[in-house]
């Protein structure tokens, strides 16, 4: 069994009255596909914000490959390797594709403010380099046609599509996706499940993606948490998940 | 129409696009450099004065076209370095290194006004460059010492190393080099990863966070150097008018330089030029109006500022994206004659957004 690259311990967050997550604990492997499913919410989007430190947590800790990520700022969270994509993307509407992508290769620069307006050899360089590594992602997720389009003008399957490229280019070792096939036809759903295995097997990326199509899960992932009302339910594989006593009276009632 | 079939990654970085770009650049430029032989002193003085505002105008455009922060304050930049470098050449400096220094001093208060843009977007913001400007205004105003007040301080001829350089077409020239330098300059920022991390606090703050970027940080920077540009440009233009006063870097002056940017099309750098030309010519498009005018109308005192106000509403409902927007419209229609269509450039359905993370 490989050892976690990410851990949740006794998280627990509030707004106000409402606790959206109470006392979870779970671990991710090293390399697996793990999703997190509950009904509207469960908080599994919380969780989400929780790890890239958009919310900050009542009290628990998330530990990435042992070390606490809780006392860093939002920013800092990418340089660690972890990437993520929004359930209603969250692109950079007014440039092109190739634009957003750079602008996830922003954690790898080595150049400073005086060199970049200068735009020294190493300047140019790196940008070359950045355009390589942003060249394979984008033949990876076969966005060739795409590339100088200004995102505003695509539509909505191609937008995730983006957004997922972008965060590869950060060339990520933890990859958050949130929702990738919501507002997805069934024929685009069936790509996201072979893309995510591209993901995972080339690019060794350990996925959590937050997921309400259940034939995706059980089609793409190794290890199900489950949560309802910001509590854990149960983890396990796709199809202890689905028999699961407890899930199907947090979906289906008693 | 033309297609550009890239072969190289280099293209991609390349500041011209393909040969025709280059050539077209190169005639402007060309234009541009012999055209002291051909205009008279008037003239000569606009197109530098055009020029000094363009260079603001780079600078404003970084910050309200590229990073989406709104400053209503940017006189106030164009005044601390026109101050500075008056006092400095008074001092003794030579002049490259005065500007410089005027330059590098309004980018360091750039820096400390950008501290609150932190915490404020939008109209907030606004607001506060704006206090920020009337302060500077009163400062200006009331430490005669240095400034010497509402009396006024001359500015000394511009000189270096033996060059008069404020001549008509010297002062001309001096611009127009300064102004390519500072266009460079900014066209360098926008293809560099601080230039891409400007553009995405402008579209979308929290997934610019998660792809590692500092946002306070960026801010910072781009008010810095948006204020060091804006800073240069006041470097000459005190050299323009000859004679410092507090009266020439008023709220209008920011409403001004904000009218540029927006008019000439924000996002765009062609914009900045566009509105350059724009506001160096209305004031003059005005005064002759003013004489054709009933004069009731025609000796209004308000006419000029009430006009600008007007001109930046009705490009705000109209045409958000300035003359450089219609620009590209008109090539389009061209471009594909027989075949443009009328919506193409009607806004595209707007998807939902994740909600803002509070």
């Amino acid at each position: 069994m490989s050892e976690a690259i990410l851990a949740a311990q006794n998280l627990s967050l509030s707004f106000g009255g409402v606790h959206a997550v109470r006392d979870v604990n779970f671990e991710v492997r090293e390399g697996e596909v793990f999703s997190i499913i509950g009904p509207n919410g469960a908080g599994k989007t919380s969780i989400f914000n929780l790890i890239s430190r958009l919310y900050d947590c009542d009290s628990g800790d998330i530990r990435f490959r042992g070390a606490s990520i809780m006392g860093l700022p939002p920013h800092r969270i990418a340089g660690l390797g972890i990437a993520r994509t929004f359930q209603n993307t969250e692109l950079f509407e007014h440039e092109t594709v190739l634009k957003n992508m750079l602008i996830g290769r922003h954690v790898h620069r080595a150049t400073n403010l005086l060199g970049e307006i200068l735009f020294l050899p190493r300047v140019r360089r790196q940008e070359l380099e950045f355009r390589k590594v942003v060249e394979d992602v984008i033949d990876l997720l076969d966005l060739q046609t795409y590339r100088n389009k200004v995102i505003g003008s695509l539509p909505y399957g191609v937008r995730k599509m983006v957004e997922v490229a972008r965060a590869l280019c950060i060339q990520p070792q933890l990859i958050l996706l949130d929702e990738p096939s919501s507002g997805l036809n069934p024929e685009e759903t069936e790509d996201v499940s072979f893309w995510i295995e591209d993901i995972n097997q080339e690019y060794g990326a350990t996925v959590i993606m937050v997921e309400h199509d259940m034939n995706l899960v059980s089609r793409a992932s190794n290890r199900v948490l489950a949560i309802a009302d910001g509590e854990v339910l149960a983890v396990g594989t796709p199809d202890e998940i689905q028999t699961h006593p407890e899930v199907l009276r947090a979906y289906l009632g008693d | 129409m033309r297609f550009v079939f890239k072969t190289n990654y280099r293209q991609d970085v390349d500041l011209f696009e393909h040969n025709g770009q280059r050539f077209w650049y190169g005639l402007l430029m060309l234009a541009l450099l012999v055209a002291p032989l051909f205009l008279g002193t008037f003239y000569l003085g606009e197109l530098a004065l055009v020029l000094i505002y363009a260079i603001a105008g780079i600078g404003l455009m970084l910050l309200v076209g590229y990073t989406g922060l709104v400053s209503l304050g940017h006189a106030a930049f164009l005044a601390i370095g026109a101050y500075t470098h008056a006092w400095l050449l008074t001092r003794g400096w030579p002049f490259p290194l005065s500007l410089l220094a005027a330059s590098l001093f309004s980018a360091a208060i750039g820096a400390i006004v950008g501290l609150p843009a932190m915490r404020m977007t939008g109209i907030y913001l606004a607001i506060a460059t704006l206090a920020f400007a009337i302060i500077v205004e009163q400062v200006i105003a009331h430490w005669e010492t240095i400034t010497g007040g509402y009396r006024g301080m001359p500015v000394p001829k511009a000189e270096f190393a033996g060059l008069d350089l404020s001549g008509p077409a010297a002062f001309f020239y001096l611009c127009l080099l300064i102004t390519v330098v500072c266009l460079l300059g900014a066209l360098n920022l926008l293809r560099s990863p601080t230039g891409r991390a400007m553009a995405g606090i402008r579209d979308s703050e929290i997934s610019a966070q998660s792809m590692g970027i500092d946002l306070a940080r960026t801010k910072s920077i781009a008010f810095a150097v948006s204020a060091g540009f804006t800073g240069l440009a006041g470097g000459l233009f005190a050299h323009k008018l000859g004679y410092l006063a507090p009266d020439a870097f008023t709220l209008l002056t920011s409403i001004q330089l904000l009218l540029m940017v927006v008019v000439g099309g924000l996002g765009s750098m062609h914009g900045v030029f566009y509105g350059a030309i724009f506001i160096g010519l209305l004031p003059q498009g005005i005064a002759m109006m003013r004489d054709s005018l009933p004069s009731a109308v025609g000796q209004l005192p308000g006419l000029e500022p009430g006009l600008f106000g007007l001109i930046l509403v009705l490009f705000l409902i109209y045409e958000p994206l300035g003359i450089y927007g219609r620009w590209r419209k008109i090539r389009q229609f061209f471009e594909e004659f027989p075949l443009y269509r009328k919506a193409t450039h009607k806004r595209q359905k707007q998807y939902l957004r994740t909600e803002r993370v509070r």
